[in-house]
């Protein structure tokens, strides 16, 4: 039998709910993704995130300038129970510096593409002579959400740069499902598969989403003798050779500068690279990390040319971290 | 996640160097430079570049915490912050490309955090004035200089690209300049401290008389006195900046 072209399946009073439902959704997703900005240090998910902010903004004033035209006040939310904020809570609580990938994986593995399947059922089941005004909406949504799904799930395999990195972060987004299936999803009540479709990487429909992806640098423009002194520098740290590390240090610089490495001996460091290279007027302002069995320091050396030889005028321990933390 | 966050909290890739901005200025100085990139040559340009790239980062990071650490402000001022997050977003990879163009890199120069530590002020009024409509109304004067370097040495990408930038600065003051009203309208002492704040640091980045009116021939930061009209400052407000100026100690 075909159906009535008039017949529907929502009141107007459930769909106003049911938007309500989607506009809280929308409303903190964006609001978390605002408020990630800052901890994350990855450029290009840094990009993604600021760039996806304004559009999911946008979802949610499409839907709060809907509900008055469905009898309701304008620009509410309303989760639709509380398992559905819990599981928003838990996809807000990975703030950490090394959680970009999980941060990552909840909104664009898990959160967006429940959120595009529940669009997409909403589309197909509104009726087209009377739900235009919500089909328009459904439809810009859910081509904004595929995109957003396939350039998320670019950025965030680029960050994927290792096995542990891989096992933790799907470990996350299994939980974030259980969740999320336990809640009942946006609208609290379950149609279709939950989890969301497969979405296709389309890479010039995403081009807008995405800035480049970081590459490593392949070869720092250092200055051959500041080289051979920043290398030299690594191996007294590593081999702990106090004498040669104070004779690194500019005269004025020495006591500082050994009270500054002071906590740094006490660790084995095995291994040093180059992260960064910068200049202020002649000095040179070198980033080196330091790995060994317990941990990783990065620490920031200016070095200025003095005398023919290079020195270490100024060092800072910038970060420290314990082994497990970056895995 | 706190609301707000530790300004210590700001997450950046091992290749950003950062160091205190007075610091930075003090070694210049130490070593006979001018506090601040002074446009001079193309090695100057550059490094006035990455200094705005580094601050439409922190532009983008600040916007972004301000859509998250104020859900009870009114709607259309979340909707233009988080315009505002896309906005620099764009600046943020615009001025990479051009940091290329001028044969730089990412992390070339340090990493001063003072847009930040404006953007965690605790009151919206309060950043709207320091962010918006202090460091944008800066980043007005910064562009409008750049845009005339960039025709007088005769590179369009340059010219063209920040002059888009500019109109989207524009906006942002504006925005500030609303908001600003908005959110004090019933409350003078809010109003007070918030200008006040925005006094602070144009008081501070009229860059020890860098900053001043002028023809871009003559001063090396002009103040961009029609850019800063379209963007709602008062006449009254640009008089008071120009003789903020002219009393500024030299750094
Ligand atoms: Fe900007
Ligand atoms: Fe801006």
């Amino acid at each position: 039998m075909v159906a009535h072209p008039l017949a529907g399946h929502l009141s107007v009073e459930e769909s106003a709910e049911l938007i309500r439902q989607y506009r809280y959704a929308e409303e903190r997703m964006m609001r978390v993704m605002g408020g990630w900005i800052a901890l994350t240090p990855e450029l290009s998910a840094k990009l993604l995130l600021g760039r996806h902010v304004w559009d999911c903004a946008q979802h949610a004033d499409l839907w709060g300038k809907r509900l008055p035209e469905l009898r309701a006040p304008a620009h509410v939310s309303a989760p639709a129970s509380e398992a559905f904020v819990r599981l928003m809570d838990l996809l807000e609580s990975q703030e950490g510096f090394h959680q970009t990938p999980e941060r990552l994986a909840g909104i664009y593995e898990v959160l967006k593409p429940h959120l595009l399947a529940a669009y997409q059922d909403h589309l197909a089941h509104t009726n087209p002579v009377y739900e235009p005004p919500t089909r328009r909406i459904l439809e810009r949504i859910v081509e904004e959400e595929r995109r957003h799904i396939a350039a998320g799930r670019v950025v965030l395999s680029h960050l994927i740069t290792t096995p542990a990195v891989e096992a933790r972060t799907g470990e996350w987004r299994r939980r974030l499902e259980g969740l999320l299936l336990e809640s009942g999803g946006v609208s609290g009540k379950p149609t279709g598969d939950l989890r969301g479709p497969d979405v296709p990487v389309d890479p010039t429909a995403i081009a807008q989403d995405l800035a480049r992806l970081e590459r490593p640098v392949g070869r720092w423009p250092v200055p051959a003798e500041l080289e051979a002194s920043v290398e030299a520098h690594a191996l007294h740290l590593k081999r702990r050779d106090l004498q040669a590390l104070e004779d690194d240090f500019a005269p004025a610089y020495r006591q500082a500068g050994m009270a500054t490495y002071a906590p740094l001996l006490a660790f084995e460091l095995a291994t040093h690279r180059i992260v960064g290279l910068g200049k202020l007027g002649g000095h040179r302002l070198v980033k080196l990390r330091l790995e060994g069995p317990a941990g990783t320091a990065v620490v920031q050396l200016r070095w200025a040319e003095t005398d023919g030889r290079w020195r270490v005028l100024e060092a800072e321990v910038v970060r420290t971290e314990a082994a497990a933390a970056s895995s | 996640m706190d609301r707000p966050i530790a300004y210590d909290k700001l997450a950046r890739e091992d290749r950003f160097i950062r160091m205190r901005a007075r610091r930075v200025s003090e070694i210049r100085l130490e070593q006979g430079l001018s506090p601040f990139p002074d446009l001079s040559n193309q090695e100057s340009i550059k490094e006035r570049v990455h200094g705005i790239l580094v601050g439409e980062l922190q532009a983008m990071e600040g916007a972004g915490r301000t859509v998250y650490d104020f859900p009870e402000a009114p709607w259309e001022f979340t909707m233009d912050m988080a315009r505002q997050v896309w906005d620099e977003s764009r600046h943020v990879e615009i001025y990479v490309r051009l940091l290329e163009h001028l044969g730089g890199y990412v992390g070339e120069f340090p990493e001063t955090t003072i847009l930040w530590r404006c953007a965690c002020a605790e009151d919206a009024a309060a950043r709207v004035a320091g962010v918006n409509r202090g460091l944008e109304g800066l980043a007005c004067d910064v562009f409008n200089q750049l845009i005339h370097i960039a025709r007088k040495i005769g590179d369009p990408i340059l010219e063209q690209a920040v002059d888009f930038v500019l109109a989207d600065e524009i906006t942002h003051v504006r925005m500030g300049s609303r908001w600003l009203n908005e959110l004090t309208k019933d409350d003078p002492e809010r109003r007070r401290k918030a200008v006040e704040f925005q006094e602070a640091i144009d008081e501070r980045f009229n860059l020890g008389g860098i900053r001043r009116e002028g023809d871009h021939e003559e001063v090396p930061i002009s103040i961009a006195t029609e850019a800063r009209k379209l963007a709602g400052f008062t006449d009254e407000e640009i008089a008071r900046l120009i003789k903020a100026t002219q009393r500024s100690p030299v750094y």
